[in-house]
Order: structure tokens, then sequence, then C-alpha cells
């Protein structure tokens, strides 16, 4: 049995080191991965509402779908909406959806607006988008809080 | 400090030749401290979902076949959360989960399967009502399977 349980002579089999490090390596870049990952689309300014029953994103849409952020700063009251991480006019914003729609016509924008923002100001987000003639739209939600 | 015993020289010699390089000990010590971190970071990942909706009047009518009236439900988002079906108060404004809303509008989409209507839900929210009770209602409409869902702010301008 010479070199199967590595040094046997007093009949018992030595610790392997390597795959218990291969182990933990895999596992490492497991959890890394996944991590990295998921907490890297979360946008920190933005408190996203909780809604537990709402579907997981499809990562096969993302390419076809604009993000409209909502951001209310609480002590002017006032809401600022972005395209992704453009600060532009709202017509501006139009023109470039409207754009994005006629060259791709299943264009979807999803809405992550903040959790304190009044409801007046997601109707403003959804005007800008039924302005651009896109009909496809979805609110961005947190499983947890 | 240096091995006086000749058993002792030998196995010094030995180590020092074998170990120099690579410390496989301070290592493992140091991945299994950062496999535990992220091990303990993946329960508390938060994970961006979407609740689904369209803005409705965008899509042609279909004249081929005869269009069926749809049940039309109209829920109610106050400023101060309270919540309304048909004009009937549901939960208290702090309930975040709705359990009687959600449970009537599951009653209601049963009873419409049932009969192979579909269900139309009109949301009516103030315009200072907060968003985070919309997407409650919201919720629930997805808890319900309901998904022709149009929102509205105020009492005239309808998506």
């Amino acid at each position: 049995m010479a070199g199967g349980g590595g040094n046997a002579e007093n009949g018992e089999p030595e610790f392997q080191i390597a795959p218990m490090i291969d182990v933990l390596l895999v596992l490492l870049i497991f959890f890394m991965s996944i991590t990295t990952t998921q907490v890297l689309k979360i946008d920190q300014d933005i408190r996203l509402p909780v809604a537990a029953d709402a579907k997981k994103k499809e990562s096969s849409n993302v390419m076809y779908e604009a993000a409209l952020n909502v951001k209310w700063t609480p002590n002017s009251q006032q809401a600022d909406i972005k395209l992704d991480t453009m600060e532009i006019p709202e017509e501006e914003i139009v023109g470039i959806l409207n754009q994005r729609k006629a060259t791709n016509p299943t264009y979807r924008v999803v809405i992550r607006a903040d959790k304190a923002v009044p409801a007046v100001e997601i109707q403003r987000a959804m005007t800008i988008i039924g302005q651009a003639g896109i009909d496809d739209i979805s609110f961005s939600t947190l499983n947890q809080e | 400090m240096s091995g006086h015993t000749p058993g002792r020289k030998t196995r010094g010699i030995e180590s020092d030749s074998v170990n120099m390089g690579f410390q496989i000990a301070p290592m493992i010590d140091v991945v299994f401290v950062i496999m535990l971190f992220f091990m303990v970071m993946a329960g508390a990942v938060k994970v961006e979902r979407e609740l689904k909706t369209t803005l409705p009047g965008m899509a042609p009518p279909s004249l081929d076949k005869p269009q069926e009236m749809p049940d039309e439900i109209l829920v109610t988002v106050e400023e101060t959360g309270v919540v309304t079906l048909n004009e009937e108060e549901f939960d208290s404004s702090e309930s975040k989960d709705l359990p009687n809303f959600t449970s009537t509008l599951v009653l209601l989409k049963q009873e419409a399967d049932n009969r192979g209507a579909k269900v139309l839900v009109t949301i009516e929210a103030e315009e200072q009502a907060k968003y985070e009770r919309v997407i409650d209602v919201l919720n629930s409409m997805a808890k319900a399977k309901i998904s022709n869902v149009t929102f509205t702010v105020g009492s005239d301008n309808l998506f």
C-alpha cells in the first residue's frame, strides 16, 4: 500500500492537504461569485421597496431594457429622474427611449424608484415612458429588507 | 536554540530544506476566514426583482374575435396608507402584507377564472400616496396572479 494513504508507516493514514485546498478554493470562488454579481446590481442611493412575491429578473432581458431611476431627496422634497446613470432633461429621455424603441420593438423600461417617492412622481416617470411609445414596463423591488 | 541532541538537529535540517518556501497552514487560515465571510454575506444578499405591468392603450384592439367584458376592480390607495377595494376598506394602514385584501383578490380571480372571464384591476393612488404602499398593492396582485393592472394617480390621467 505504498503511496496510497500517504505516510502510513504506523498504520494511520496521513492527512492530505492538497485536495482540501482544492475544495476550499472551489467553495471560495463559488461564494465570491454569487455575492459580487448580486450586490453590484443594487444602487445604494435608491432605497427600493420590498415585494417578496415579485418575480426574479430575467438576465437575458438586460440588454434590451433601460432603468429609469427615481431618486427622492427628503430635505428638498424633490424627485430626480435619471435614465440609467444619465441626468438629462425629460424631453431628451423621451427622445432617447423613442430611438431605442424604434430600433428594437421589444424594448422595455424598469422603474427603479425610492420607496418614499409620492405616487405623482411615478406618474411622471410613466408619462415619459408613455410618450416614448413603450408599453412594457416593470417596477423594481427587493426580495427582503 | 540550535539543536544540541542529534535527533533534533536532523529534524531541523530536514524541515529547513522542505518548508523554506510556501507555508500552507496560514494560507488555509486565510482562505477559511475569507470563505466564512462570503458564506455569511451570501445569506444577507438582496436580490432585485420586478413587478411587471403594461401601459394600456398602446396595442390596437383585435377585431377578429369578439371582446369579452372583463371584471373590473377599482383599488384605491390613500395618502394615509388605507387601501380600498371597490370602495370597501381592507386591512389597517400599517399592514404591509394586506392579508384580507390579498385573500379577497385571490377569491375574485378564482371566481373569474371559473367563468373564463378576465380580471382588470385599476389602481388609483392619491397624488401624495407613498410609492411603497402602491408596491404593497402590486405585490398582492402578484400573489393573486392578476396581471392586467393599470395604474392611475389622481382621478383623471390613466396609465
